[in-house]
């Protein structure tokens, strides 16, 4: 109640505003099963991954439905291009965006790293389930990225250690992203 | 660990001393006001000024002295909690001539040593090191 009441305090925006754009997007999780590999399943993979971006960082925030002003402009620019992605990967031309959005500031909260770290385990094991293999060499770089990030992982970090986990993971990300596209386009797994 | 005794000293190849100390609080700065009575650029008049005189001793020694160390007493406390609460380190590189220059690492409990370790192998050979088990932060402004 308190988390609450803080958060509504500090401006806060409550999740339902994000609901609109990612209606838009919903199918992401269920296309990319359904396509076979090829350019439409690559943007069908690219949406379902800013789907799932946007999805944790919303679902680790810690005040509910409340979640700070900047996670909700980064999940809002997400959802979008998510919904870009869609339309890519159903209807064909479009732009697939080269990676996920941006973060305006560079040192990120607790909750904010939950929901990214969430984020890049759950992109990790689409792709481990895909390759058929959890330790494929292709995701040796991701692994990478993980072990960093678990390395410096503790309560009450200070700014210094959130912004040097937060760059791991939007590293990760833009990894695990990158490495989707290509699997699913070319069709290497 | 302390925050008035150096963990390590190292002499880099230039003949620089650096002294390492590791702590895992992070004291607040001191951050001064404005001293004095302000702005005269429009020019003095002597026997105002001579009044002005204890009123301006008295803003200096508030702005330079006890706000800052009011503001310092008052953030101690919760930044030795915060410290204590974490298991977050940070290690300074401390050089005092010929400029005073402070370069700050953050580390996790555990990793001290090995860090360490790294750091002083790089400033022995005049170089800031980025050990992998830490964060660089870069140069301190004090």
């Amino acid at each position: 109640m308190l988390e609450r009441l803080l958060a509504w305090l500090r401006g806060d925006v409550s999740a339902s505003a994000l609901d609109r754009e990612r209606n838009r997007c919903v199918d992401a999780y269920d296309l990319v099963e359904q396509l076979p590999n090829g350019a439409a399943r690559a943007a069908a993979w690219a949406a379902f991954a800013l789907q799932t971006y946007a999805d944790k960082l919303v679902a680790a925030a810690a005040a509910p439905p409340y979640v700070p002003e900047e996670t909700v402009a980064l999940a809002l620019a997400s959802y979008r291009l998510a919904a870009d992605c869609l339309e890519v990967a159903r209807n064909g031309g479009g732009v697939v965006p080269p990676a996920p959005p941006r973060w305006r500031t560079p040192v990120r909260s607790h909750d904010q790293l939950v929901g990214m770290r969430q984020a890049l385990d759950a992109l990790h094991t689409y792709l481990a389930f895909e390759l058929h293999d959890e330790h494929a060499p292709e995701l040796a770089r991701l692994d990478a990225r993980r072990s960093a990030v678990d390395g410096f992982w503790i309560e009450h970090a200070p700014p210094e250690i959130r912004g040097a986990i937060g760059d791991a993971l939007v590293v990760g990300i833009d990894e695990a992203y990158a490495l989707g596209r290509r699997l699913f386009e070319t069709g290497e797994s | 660990m302390g925050l008035f005794r150096p963990a390590r000293t190292v002499t880099g190849p230039d003949g620089d001393y650096w002294e390492l100390y590791v702590s895992k609080t992070a004291l607040p700065s001191w951050r001064q006001g404005r001293g004095g009575a302000g702005d005269f650029a429009g020019g003095f008049d002597a026997r105002f000024d001579l009044l002005e005189l204890p009123l301006m001793v008295a803003s200096a020694v508030w702005g330079l002295l006890i706000a800052p160390l009011l503001r310092f007493v008052v953030l101690l406390p919760v930044a030795v909690v915060r410290g204590r609460r974490s298991r977050a380190v940070r290690i300074e590189a401390v050089r005092s001539y010929p400029a005073r220059e402070v370069f700050l690492w953050t580390t996790i409990d555990g990793r001290v040593e090995l860090v360490l370790d790294e750091i002083v192998a790089g400033l022995a050979a005049g170089k800031i090191v980025h050990p992998e088990g830490a964060v660089y932060s870069g140069r301190e402004s004090d």
